[in-house]
């Protein structure tokens, strides 16, 4: 079905389902199919903030005194981070918007995707400010195997999903041969593919973060590179939200209150959404293996940093009706729970220092006396 | 908003019953006495999630996150009779 960006056909959208029916028409919410995603969006912005409110200078400083081994940690999990969240400014947006049909969901993945574009814009101002210039640290992120293992396998779900709606939107459903390989386009391969693409969605978002954020906690622990904390927690706390968006729409299917097909896809492909779950499991375990191999960090170490990450995948997994796969019970980073909480994370200009608004101070600070010399 | 004064007693599953305290939220008033998960504390990510095996609890903030039918978010609610509760 050819993709219009303004949909003719007066439908009533209380009926659409949230994917693969009309494309939307009028962006309005003063109804919703699905109110959860009109809260998420009004939540979301919210939480607005810009990466340049936070003063990071004080790192700079802190980073000197790091180990090298530590360094690696760092640096490295800034990579990383730029990484997902390269592919989360963008792919959301690609993969879903072309299908969705209800103007909720489709306005929650917009605001959604803007605030991946905010993080994006923060790694920027922290490696600048740790740098000067940060080109070799971004230019790394396309080197570096370890990373680019990942961006493999996180992309290729949202690749598959948005070259088979290409071709559904061209070509319609069918056996169609594109350049000597045959593709066979069906609605129930399309919703097959959406539903893993939202599983690896939701398991990066749920996961594939947390390895990062326990070590730059670990770092704050020890009141180091607290400009960067304070940054990795605002970008945790709109994580969060985006995770619950996935893990709605995920049970809204598997409940069977949207698509009843989804509903019947959501049990059949059960097994396949697991191991995409225990995959990003795995690798992640390898990513600590990655940080940790020129050596620890005071209070961290690649064991419990494991651990932590099957803890953190029990709680996920089981609520989207996945069980719990790992014996762990206990939290072993129970201080990881402070920094994700929302207390005092907000950034507000009394209590925390706004470099661009010291900026402007010191700009309008001029007086009288610095033009001494100037005889007009 | 005003039944948060009163104080119910919370029966926690395989741990101790406590009571509620007047004014805080149901994961302010137990979690000093038994480990209980929360990431937000403001019902939008789920990490808190419980059981209500019996009782009935009421909502200051709107709950975001995900919960099934018989789950409640302890960082954003209040008990509003006695309850029974199962920490996962
Ligand atoms: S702690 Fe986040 S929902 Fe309760
Ligand atoms: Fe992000
Ligand atoms: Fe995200």
């Amino acid at each position: 079905m050819k993709y219009t960006t303004f949909n003719q056909v007066n439908n009533n959208p209380l009926l659409e389902p949230m994917f693969f029916g009309n494309p939307v028409n009028v962006a309005r919410y003063d109804q919703q199919k699905h109110h959860i995603f009109e809260k998420l969006i009004e939540k979301q912005i919210s939480f607005f903030w810009r990466p340049e409110e936070v003063d990071v200078s004080k790192d700079r400083v802190d980073f000197q005194k790091l180990s090298d081994s530590e360094k690696h940690i760092f640096i490295s999990n800034l990579k990383y981070q730029t990484l997902l969240d390269s592919i989360q400014g963008r792919s959301p947006n690609i993969a879903f918007l072309p299908i969705i049909s209800i103007p909720e969901l489709e306005t929650w993945v917009e605001t959604w995707s803007f605030f991946e574009t905010i993080h994006s814009r923060s790694y920027t101002h922290i490696l600048r400010n740790l740098f000067g210039d940060p080109s070799s640290i971004f230019d790394d992120i396309v080197e570096n195997e370890e990373i680019k293992k990942r961006a493999a396998d996180i992309s290729k779900y949202y690749d598959d999903l948005i070259f088979a709606t290409q071709l559904w939107q061209t070509l319609g459903e069918g056996t169609h041969t594109i350049k000597g390989e045959t593709h066979v386009i069906t609605m129930r391969e399309l919703k097959k593919k959406l539903y893993l693409c939202m599983n690896s969605v939701n398991a990066l978002e749920a996961i594939r973060f947390y390895v990062s954020f326990a070590c730059t906690f670990a770092f704050a622990e020890r009141e180091l590179m607290e400009g960067n904390s304070k940054i990795i927690r605002l970008i945790a706390r709109d994580e969060n939200l985006h995770l619950t968006s996935t893990q709605h729409v995920l049970n809204l299917w598997a409940k069977g209150k949207d698509d009843p097909e989804m509903a019947e896809i959501a049990e059949e492909c059960k097994e396949q959404a697991t191991q995409i779950f225990l995959n990003a499991v795995e690798q992640e375990k390898e990513w600590a293996g990655f940080l940790f191999q020129h050596g620890s960090m005071i209070g961290l170490n690649k064991e419990i940093l494991c651990q932590y990450v099957e803890f953190i995948a029990n709680h996920r997994m089981s609520a989207i009706g996945l069980g719990q796969p790992f014996d762990i019970k206990n939290n072993p980073l129970p201080w990881m729970n402070n920094y994700l909480s929302s207390d005092n994370v907000q950034v507000a200009p009394q209590e925390s220092e706004i470099s661009s608004y010291l900026v402007g101070q010191i700009d309008s600070e001029v007086n009288s006396d610095d033009f001494g010399d100037f005889d007009l | 908003m005003s039944k948060n004064t009163s104080s119910f007693m919370v029966e926690i599953k395989h741990h101790k019953t406590v009571q509620h305290q007047p004014n805080k939220t149901l994961l302010e008033s137990i979690e000093q006495h038994v480990e209980i998960q929360y990431h937000c504390r403001e019902g939008y990510c789920g990490a808190c999630r419980t059981k209500l095996l019996k009782g009935e609890v009421e909502y200051q903030t709107d709950p975001l996150a995900f919960i099934e039918d018989d789950e409640i978010l302890p960082c954003c609610c209040f008990p509003i009779s006695p309850i029974n509760i199962e920490i996962s």
